[in-house]
């Protein structure tokens, strides 16, 4: 058995296609499509953060909060959103798929690991940047998928002003990291 | 002709590129610096970068999701 498993991990074809990274075009080429097939079999485009608004919501409302009176979720789509559930929530199971494909992708290529914290310092960069990204994004109306992504492919053009501010917002960000966290 | 490593383990992009950057600007042509990364993107992002600079570059798997990269400074 472990002989089959170490032949199929030299195997060229196996190499190709799930431990070899795919080229950039290649990764354009398949993002495109399914975001051609998003868009026409569920009549909206892809994104991924507005879902983790509504994983807030409920965690919030399972705690004994009450998020129904908040100007974010006033609208008819946020309210529809949140009396929905985790699997009933198209959203929830596709940003799901992408956590569980992302670790099927890294067992396939035997890639897998435990990664270590190396410092308190790099906890702290990583929860800060979590939470502006957050943030940003709500502020935004999306993120670098519903905003960007999906913005461009929509021929809006606020995906490009979104873009704009991406790189000014990374410029900046790469910046402080040099200084701070390296 | 030294060698040197720089531990990027545990290290995210695009931080095991930027310090990559910075400690080959510290070594003289011949020198030789072994990386250890364990995050996928560095894998790709970082011999890309050193490819372009024109120095040599060899990537070794040695362990599950865990590479060295040799970058030998030719310039």
């Amino acid at each position: 058995m472990k002989q089959f498993f170490i032949r199929l991990g030299e195997n060229p074809i196996y190499k190709k296609l799930l431990k070899e990274p795919l080229t950039y075009i290649a990764g354009a080429v398949l993002l495109a499509v399914f975001q051609i097939a998003h868009f026409s079999s569920l009549g909206s485009g892809w994104g991924v953060t507005s879902t983790f608004a509504n994983w807030g919501a409920w965690i919030f409302e399972a705690l004994g909060g009450d998020v129904s009176n908040w100007v974010y979720f006033s609208g008819e789509k946020a309210q529809k959103a949140l009396e929905s559930s985790f699997l009933a929530d198209g959203g929830s199971i596709r940003n799901l798929g992408i956590i569980v494909g992302a670790l099927a992708a890294t067992l396939f290529a035997s890639q897998f690991k435990f990664k270590k914290l190396k410092s308190l310092r790099q906890a702290v960069a990583a929860i800060l940047g979590g939470l502006l990204m957050g943030y940003g994004a709500r502020m935004a109306g999306g993120c670098n998928i519903g905003a960007l992504f999906t913005g461009i492919s929509s021929f809006s053009l606020s995906g490009w002003i979104f873009g704009a501010f991406l790189l000014a917002g990374a410029f900046i960000g790469s910046k402080l990291l040099a200084k701070y966290f390296m | 002709m030294a060698e040197f490593t720089l531990d990027c383990l545990g290290e995210a992009c695009p931080v095991p590129l930027m310090k990559t950057e910075k400690k080959l600007n510290e070594l003289t042509v011949g020198d030789v610096l072994i990386i250890s990364i364990d995050h996928s993107c560095a894998m790709k992002n970082v011999p890309e970068w050193a490819r372009k600079q024109g120095h040599n570059v060899e990537i070794e798997e040695v362990d599950d999701g865990e590479w060295e990269i040799v970058i030998e400074k030719t310039k």
